[in-house]
C-alpha cells in the first residue's frame, strides 16, 4: 500500500485554517480536508493540517506531488530546511535527500563564520558591534544544530534499513552517494559480525539473515509503510481523499 | 547512536521552541545596531526608538541584555485569550489560536514578565486553555480508527503531545484490521 504522504504539510505556522488531522497512511479512504496532497511515492510525513472533515470513504487517487513542490520559493532556505528537518524525524521512510538545500546553508555557515572571526579581530570594535557579532554567531549554533539534527536522523535510519536500502532500488533514489556508501559498508559490517560471532557455527538451513520463515516477521527492518502520520495543510483546499 | 532513544517517536518541547523562536516579533530596541545579513534574512537596522521586526530567539537575546523592550503580540492579552477560552468551553471544536501559541507564550512570560500587560492573568487564562484543550483531545481517542481522524487548530505543541499515542493506537488497529481480512480471504 502507499505511503500517504502529504507534501505541503508543515508545521510551519500559520495562524489560519490549521487542521492537523492524524492519518492513517495509505489505507481506507477517507476525506481529509485541507490536507494538501499526498504523495504515494514519498513518506509520511508528519503534522499536517487539514481542515474540516468530513469522511466518506470515497476514491481518489492520491495525487503524486513531491513535497518539495510545496515549498514556497520565498521561503529561506533554512525555514525549508526547517520543514526537511520535522518531515524527516516524523516519516517512517527515509525522505528524499535535499543535497543542494544543505550545501548551500553548509556554505553559508561558513561564510558567516568567517566573517565572524574576522570581525573579532578588530580591536576597536563597539559594544553594539558586539552585539552584532555575538548574534551572528548565536544563529551559526542555531543552524548547525537544526542541520546536525537533520543528518543525524538520517545516518539512523539509513544504519536501520541498511539491508534493506541494499534490497532496493527505489530507496536508493531517495539517498545521497555517501549515504548509499554508507548504508553498503554497514549492512557489510553487520552481516559479516552476526556471521562470524553465531551464524558460521549454525546448519546452513538458518545460517542466513535474509531467511522469510512464515509466521515470523521478516528478518530485514524495512520501514513501516502503514504507519499514520500528522498531516498539517498550509492553506485551505478542497477535502482529499485516499484511495483504498 | 545516532538518534538518541528519546528523540525517535517524537521531537521534544526544546526542538519546537528552537523552531518558534524563528517567528518574527516586533521590539523596542534600545541600542542603535546596523543592518546585519543573518542566515534566515537581513534584520536591521535597529533605531531607538523605532520599532523592528527581528526573530523571537534575537529578541529574547537582546532582552536579556536589557538592550529591547519586546512588544507583546496581539493575541497574548487578557481580552484574546478570554475570548477564546469562551470559546473552548462552549464550543465542541478547538479554538483558532496560533500555531505555536504555547511555546511563544512560555518564552515571553519568562523573559519578557514586564512587557506584558497583566502577566497573571494571562498565565491564568493560558493554563485554563491548555486544560479544557487537552480534555478535548483526549476525547478525542475514542474517535480514533484506522482511517482518518482531523484535529482542527490543534497546536504544535498539542500535536505532539498526542502524537506517540495516536501513531501506536492507529497502528494497531491497522493490524487487527489487516489480520481479519486476511483471515476472510484464504
Amino acid at each position: 500500500m502507499s505511503r500517504s504522504s502529504v507534501s505541503a504539510m508543515n508545521w510551519e505556522a500559520r495562524f489560519k485554517s490549521d487542521t492537523p488531522t492524524l492519518i492513517q497512511s495509505g489505507k481506507n479512504g477517507k476525506s481529509r480536508t485541507g490536507a494538501l496532497a499526498l504523495d504515494s511515492d514519498n513518506e509520511d510525513q508528519d503534522i499536517t493540517m487539514a481542515s474540516a472533515s468530513e469522511s466518506n470513504s470515497a476514491r481518489a487517487r492520491p495525487v503524486s506531488v513531491a513535497p518539495e513542490l510545496y515549498i514556497q520559493d520565498d521561503e529561506s532556505p533554512l525555514s525549508q530546511l526547517t520543514k526537511h528537518w520535522m518531515n524527516e524525524r516524523h516519516a517512517p521512510d527515509i525522505l528524499p535527500a535535499q543535497e543542494e538545500l544543505l550545501a548551500s546553508l553548509l556554505d553559508h555557515i561558513r561564510r558567516q563564520s568567517e566573517a565572524v572571526q574576522l570581525l573579532r579581530g578588530e580591536p576597536s570594535a563597539s559594544e553594539e558591534e558586539h552585539i552584532r557579532i555575538m548574534l551572528v554567531q548565536m544563529e551559526v549554533e542555531r543552524v548547525k544544530f537544526i542541520v546536525r539534527s537533520y543528518v543525524r536522523t538520517r545516518l539512523f535510519k539509513i544504519e536501520k534499513f541498511a539491508r534493506f536500502i541494499m534490497t532496493d532500488a527505489t530507496i536508493q533514489t531517495r539517498i545521497t552517494t555517501a549515504e548509499r556508501a554508507h548504508a553498503s559498508r554497514h549492512a557489510h559490517l553487520t552481516d559479516r559480525h552476526f556471521h562470524n560471532s553465531v551464524l558460521q557455527s549454525l546448519p546452513e538451513t538458518q545460517s542466513h539473515l535474509d531467511d522469510t520463515p512464515i509466521f515470523m516477521p521478516p528478518m530485514i527492518t524495512k520501514p513501516d509503510e502503514t504507519r499514520p502520520v500528522f498531516v498539517h495543510a498550509l492553506r485551505d483546499c478542497p477535502p482529499i481523499r485516499f484511495h483504498e | 547512536m545516532s538518534l538518541p532513544q528519546s528523540l525517535r517517536t517524537s521531537v521534544t518541547p526544546p526542538e519546537l521552541e528552537l523552531i518558534a523562536s524563528q517567528q518574527l516579533i516586533e521590539i523596542i530596541p534600545l541600542i542603535a545596531v546596523e543592518k546585519t545579513a543573518f542566515i534566515s534574512g537581513a534584520f536591521g537596522p535597529l533605531q531607538p526608538p523605532r520599532k523592528a521586526q527581528i526573530p523571537l530567539w534575537m529578541a529574547i537575546n537582546l532582552k536579556l541584555k536589557k538592550k529591547c523592550h519586546i512588544v507583546a503580540p496581539e493575541w497574548l492579552s487578557v481580552e484574546f485569550l478570554q475570548s477564546r477560552l469562551d470559546e473552548e468551553i462552549n464550543e465542541p471544536g478547538f479554538s483558532k489560536l496560533p500555531f505555536r501559541y504555547a511555546e511563544v507564550s512560555k518564552l515571553l512570560l519568562d523573559v519578557a514578565p514586564d512587557d506584558i500587560q497583566s502577566t497573571d492573568k494571562i498565565r491564568y487564562l493560558l493554563k485554563d486553555l491548555r486544560e479544557a484543550r487537552q480534555a478535548k483531545s483526549r476525547e478525542g481517542v475514542d474517535q480514533i480508527n484506522r482511517g482518518e481522524l482531523s484535529l482542527s487548530n490543534l497546536c504544535s505543541m498539542e500535536i505532539n503531545e498526542i502524537r506517540p499515542f495516536f501513531v501506536h493506537a492507529m497502528g494497531i488497529l491497522t493490524h487487527l484490521h489487516r489480520d481479519a481480512s486476511a483471515e476472510d480471504q484464504p
